[in-house]
């Protein structure tokens, strides 16, 4: 166990450190840099002063330095600055990161309490007329893309308030907070809500055929008893697990629809820090995201062995 | 050329309200506006977009300014703004101002003279080393300021190389407000300092800018608003309903496009609305050194397959104006007249006449229907860039060009226009002063960096500084017009047409005066007020 | 893990077939949601190969007259800003979402397949290393990765369907891998060793068809994912440009302005990607299910 935690580790560690090489020369093949980006803005093209920039933020010196100064920074907490708004690249990732993360917690909340209840109900009414219904319209939210979701959310506010809800960064309290992103949120988290539905479902139907399950009917245990008690708290370990996965995979998700709804997130921000070729904002953001993705790996994995005993790893 | 005659109402409707009698103006409230998109910065002489010259003018004084009562631009109505008086020398190449006393900057320091010499030494490229500014785009304004030199706090001196009527001008424009010395670039950048009536509170990215009041203003008594908060919203159409459900007082400048006027009136239906010229023509860039484009049968192929009403009518419901080089009369006080223009090749009355000629051209050269020249027409990956190219492509085929769009990210296309690595390219050119050294200088003289084909005829840029040492207005508009259409015959940058757009605002704002022929010049706000 | 075979599952479920019409009208009966999916993406299919016999107009035609016109008798789905006729985009549309989503996942599962056959057969440190890079590519969101690697190449039609096809690599890697493992030491394959077959030959002609069912499975879920990724990329104007009439294109900036206005340009474009990837997820679920029985549901 222990070895298998440091191995565990350690491997997380390599993937770590292998993104932050990946993006970090990644973004240095893309034509362009933030010099040729705010030269545009401004409509002119004088190479002294494209070269004074490019010098003053430290574009010139090898690669291999760069990176050094980039991970050294980062191992003291320092994220550096961002190259257009020229503030450091910590407070303007950091207060975005609430506005995306009550988004996805509320996107998330949402997928759980349609997804698990209608999956079970889909699982015990297996191929009934409900179970079909239930099952196109799970597929369908995997088949929808969020931003066409989120015009059409759009369009039915304009049709039925007339206007279009606009981010208000001051909107402070729950209730508030919670009516500003109700809409985003729903968006997103239709497609989460299907996958734990399907999921809910598959590993519901398993759990139904096992062995314990018929024993326990056969004792004479009722059938909502078996179905709801006994059942679902052992199909819900994969649910879990991938509740844990696709809360880091969201940010997909986010990106196109803090894009619809015009909500000031961080996922928003990386696209837009890539088209500015704002080297910081994005590789410290994609290393974040990395960093979540891999976590939440790292913890379903133990969850899994935690709850399962039959689970055993060297 | 369709000028509808509303528009001209609306403009004389807009002129009556801004003249009407002052004694009511009321204090204090907050004016809600909405911004299209992020601004580069909020540093107005390093950027050269409507983006930052609208929320941050305000934040400035320049030392004159185009008259703000004034629906018109022109030299003969600039005033004192940070000067209280000007003079000329006898020889007309030194440019004294005196200063206004006992001003402060946002920060409590003092405004002298310095900062002015400070702001121009940046601006004009003279001081190398300055830490205001990291660029300069409008370097090519000042290419004939020599020096600027101080006397004293309170008197300042522009030294140019030879007599330039327009320098006055250009000084008068919201793209030269006075910096100060002692604010660095990246301050100026992110959280300026000016002398303005409002200050800069916030400005962050994907949210908005806050501006507040300047109590200490040296207007006495002004502003009259206690706030103004941009929000930005990239979502046209979202910020058409902020303003149609009254979240916002006003509309960012020229953002109502004419298909979109009519829903907006409808649903907001005390919405003050006007149209005017957004001091922006699409043009056509034509890489003139390489096949085919450096044959000039070709080049007038192409001019001939134009048809500028078409154009005009999908973007503007036909509302954009048909004009040359210089913004077209009647809002432009120099484009050549509506005849003059009807004889300038890609400007012609008969459409299927010309491009039959263009079709003889293509067909001499071996070019049919069947075997047509194929080009790439290159444009930044922009929908206002994009809309304009995909017409200019299906307009090409009709003189045997088919072309293919090469859409460049904007973080390249600077790169891929001045390595000519392009045949044709769709472009847009702002000119921010109606002035024809403003524009001129910028865009066709060979020097300048913003001359971005790399256009060089020596004739005609004799001519830009002849016109430009001319004080006779009527001789200087007569050469204005013939280096619009020598322009014109060389296939310079053929222009397509010149943007019309509206601008919509609540009847209780008050104090509105949007300028006809240059939508960067009158931002101040400092006469703005809410009647609520 | 069992070796999957086509013919024992259609036995196993009972059935008597024989001849391909019967065998698809069983399919059909055993999976009508599937069939509905197959037929989905069939239609799409012939749409997207027949798309200039289809379209009434050139997609990139413009015209000032008819800017914005409502969908009726002239234009079946109305027109877009330009006067472009929606129908005939949509129609051309279909052909840029299966080039780029075949195109993409088509390289995605070559290269997926090369890797993941390197990875499993040869072993040691080049599977350490192929895994390591495997887990690299796989600690970014599919999106957030195609999103990077579409800015490191630029917008054109090629681009993106590398840029798409580079995140489903690995995916297609873990299962070809880990079939892979399985069947190297299976009977058939230590025989064929025992014949003195070349190692690469073996993996080509012995290992790799059998781990085909699987492999059929995800390349069908990855035909969707990859549909909408470039739709996802297209609306944030990274991916295909203009004038390709991409669906997911059709939907961005312009389309939100028309919420309200133009509501055609909205939903139509939206309709055709949901259903086209609606119909790939039918088919994948009931191949799925038909060739991969540890899943069945």
């Amino acid at each position: 166990m222990g070895a298998y935690l440091v191995r565990r580790l350690s491997l997380m560690a390599v993937t770590l450190i292998g993104m932050s090489i990946l993006i970090f020369v990644l973004l240095r093949l893309v034509p362009g840099n933030v010099a040729d980006i705010l030269l545009d803005a401004s409509g002119n093209d004088d190479p002294k002063e494209k070269a004074r920039i490019v010098h003053d933020l430290g574009l010139d010196r090898p690669i291999a330095e760069q990176y050094w100064q980039w991970i050294d920074g980062l191992a003291h907490g320092d994220l550096g600055y961002a190259y257009v708004s020229e503030r450091p690249a910590i407070e303007e990732i950091g207060p975005r990161i609430p506005i995306s993360a009550k988004l996805a917690g509320l996107a998330i909340f949402f997928a759980i309490l349609f997804g698990v209840p209608l999956g079970v109900v889909s699982a015990v009414r297996q191929n009934t007329k409900l179970d079909y219904l239930l099952r196109i319209v799970s597929l369908s939210g995997l088949s929808f893309p969020s931003f066409w979701l989120g015009l059409l959310v759009l369009m039915a506010a304009v049709q039925w308030f007339g206007k279009i809800p606009i981010y208000d960064s001051d909107a402070h309290g729950f209730v508030a907070q919670v009516k500003m992103l109700i809409l985003p949120a729903i968006t997103v988290g239709f497609r989460s809500s299907a996958l734990i539905m399907r999921l809910t479902r598959s590993s519901m139907l398993e759990v139904l055929r096992q062995d314990y399950v018929r024993t326990a009917r056969s004792k004479g245990a009722s059938n909502t008893s078996v179905n709801y008690d006994h059942a679902l708290r052992n199909a819900l370990l994969p649910v879990v697990t991938v509740i844990g996965i696709e809360a880091a995979f969201l940010v997909g998700g986010l990106i196109v629809t803090e894009t619809v709804f015009n909500i000031p997130g961080v996922a928003r921000f990386l696209v837009e820090a890539i088209r500015w070729r704002d080297y910081p904002i994005v590789q410290n953001l994609t290393m974040l995201i990395a960093f979540i993705v891999v976590t939440m790996n790292f913890l379903v994995d133990m969850a899994y062995m935690a709850l399962d005993p039959r689970i055993k790893y060297s | 050329m369709r000028l509808r005659m509303v528009l001209l109402a609306a403009g004389v409707a807009g002129l009556v309200a801004a003249a009407s009698p002052s004694f009511a103006q009321k204090q204090g409230g907050t004016l809600r506006i909405s911004h299209r998109e992020n601004p580069p910065s909020a540093s107005i002489h390093e950027e050269s977009t409507i983006s930052v010259v609208q929320p941050f003018m305000a934040v400035f004084n320049n030392l004159v300014v185009f008259d703000p009562k004034e629906k018109v631009n022109s030299p003969d109505h600039i005033v004192p703004d940070l000067a209280e008086s000007w003079s000329w020398s006898d020889d007309k190449t030194k440019l004294t101002f005196k200063l206004h006393q006992g001003v402060k900057w946002h920060d409590g320091k003092p405004f002298t003279a310095k900062d002015v010499k400070c702001t121009f030494d940046a601006v004009a490229g003279l001081d190398e080393k300055s830490e205001i500014l990291r660029k300069s785009p409008r370097k090519i304004w000042y290419q004939n300021l020599k020096e600027v030199t101080t006397n004293g706090d309170n008197e300042v001196t522009f030294v140019l190389g030879r007599p330039q009527s327009s320098f006055l001008s250009m000084l008068a424009s919201g793209y030269a407000p006075i910096y100060s010395c002692h604010v660095s670039g990246r301050e100026m950048r992110t959280k300026p300092i000016g002398t303005g009536p409002f200050k800069v509170v916030d400005f962050r990215r994907n949210e908005g800018i806050k501006l507040v009041r300047n109590p200490d203003y040296w207007k006495k008594g002004l502003p009259y608003l206690d706030a103004i908060e941009w929000k930005i919203v990239p979502n046209r159409a979202t910020r058409m309903l902020g303003f149609q459900s009254g979240d916002f007082d006003m509309t960012f400048d020229s953002d109502v496009t004419f298909p979109l006027l009519k829903d907006v009136m409808a649903q907001r239906k005390d919405a003050v609305c006007e149209a005017r010229p957004t001091n922006v023509n699409s043009n056509i860039l034509v890489n003139r050194d390489s096949p085919p484009f450096n044959n000039p049968e070709v080049r007038h192929a192409l001019v001939d397959a134009i048809d500028n009403h078409a154009f005009a009518e999908i973007l503007s419901q036909g509302h954009d104006l048909d004009g040359a080089a210089m913004l077209p009369p009647p809002y432009g006080k120099w484009g050549m007249p509506k005849e003059m223009l009807a004889s300038l090749p890609g400007h012609a009355t008969d459409i299927e006449k010309s491009r039959a000629e263009g079709r003889k051209i293509m067909e001499k050269l071996g070019y049919t229907a069947d075997k047509p020249l194929k080009i790439k027409v290159a444009t930044r990956n922009i929908e206002i860039y994009r809309d304009p190219a995909v017409i200019l492509i299906d307009q090409l085929k009709k003189v045997h060009i088919e072309a293919e769009l090469e859409p460049i990210d904007s973080s390249v296309w600077y790169n891929k226009i001045a390595k000519k690595d392009y045949q044709i390219g769709m472009n847009l050119t702002g000119v921010s002063v109606d002035d024809p050294d403003v524009n001129f200088y910028e865009n066709f003289y060979s020097k300048s960096e913003r001359n971005y084909t790399g256009y060089n005829n020596p004739e005609v840029d004799k001519l830009i500084d002849q016109q430009s040492a001319e004080t006779d207005l009527e001789k200087r508009k007569k050469l204005v017009w013939e280096i619009e259409k020598k322009l014109a015959e060389d296939v310079a940058r053929p222009v397509i047409g010149h943007n019309v757009a509206n601008t919509c605002w609540s009847p209780k704002l008050k104090g509105v005066n949007l300028q006809v022929n240059s939508i960067y010049n009158g931002w101040r706000f400092e006469d703005y007020w809410l009647d609520k | 893990m069992a070796v999957i075979d086509h013919e024992a599952a259609l036995a196993r479920a009972g059935a008597n077939v024989t001849g391909w019409w019967s065998r698809t009208l069983f399919f059909a009966r055993r999976y009508p949601l599937g069939a509905v999916g197959a037929v989905i993406v069939a239609a799409f299919i012939l749409t997207a190969i027949f798309a200039d016999v289809i379209a009434p107009v050139d997609p990139t035609a413009t015209n000032a007259k008819f800017s914005l016109a409502r969908p009726g008798s002239m234009f079946l789905l109305g027109a877009d800003f330009m006067g472009r006729d929606m129908f005939s985009r949509i129609v051309h549309g279909a052909r840029i979402s299966l080039m780029v989503g075949a195109g993409a996942m088509g390289m995605g599962v070559l290269l997926g397949i090369a890797v993941g056959l390197a990875s499993g057969y040869l072993g040691g440190w080049v599977d350490l290393a192929l895994q390591r890079v495997m887990d690299i590519m796989q600690s970014l969101p599919l999106l957030v990765m195609a999103i990077i690697m579409a800015a490191a190449l630029g917008p054109s039609l090629r681009n993106t369907i590398i840029a798409i096809a580079i995140p489903l690599v690995p995916n297609v890697a873990r299962v070809v891998r880990s079939s892979t493992l399985s069947l190297r030491e299976q009977p058939f394959v230590e025989a064929a060793r025992a014949v003195g077959m070349g190692e690469l030959r073996i993996a080509v002609r012995h290992v790799l068809p059998n781990t085909l069912a699987p492999l059929i499975v995800l390349a069908t879920a990855q035909l969707g994912s990859a549909i909408l990724v470039e739709a996802s990329l297209s609306f944030l104007g990274l991916g295909v440009p203009e004038p390709h009439p991409s669906w997911g294109r059709m939907l961005s900036e312009s389309a939100a302005e028309y919420v309200r206005t133009a509501p055609w340009l909205v939903i139509w474009p939206g309709v055709a990607i949901s259903l086209t990837v609606f119909g790939t997820n039918l088919l994948g679920d009931a191949l799925r299910d038909l060739l991969d029985p540890r899943q069945r549901s």
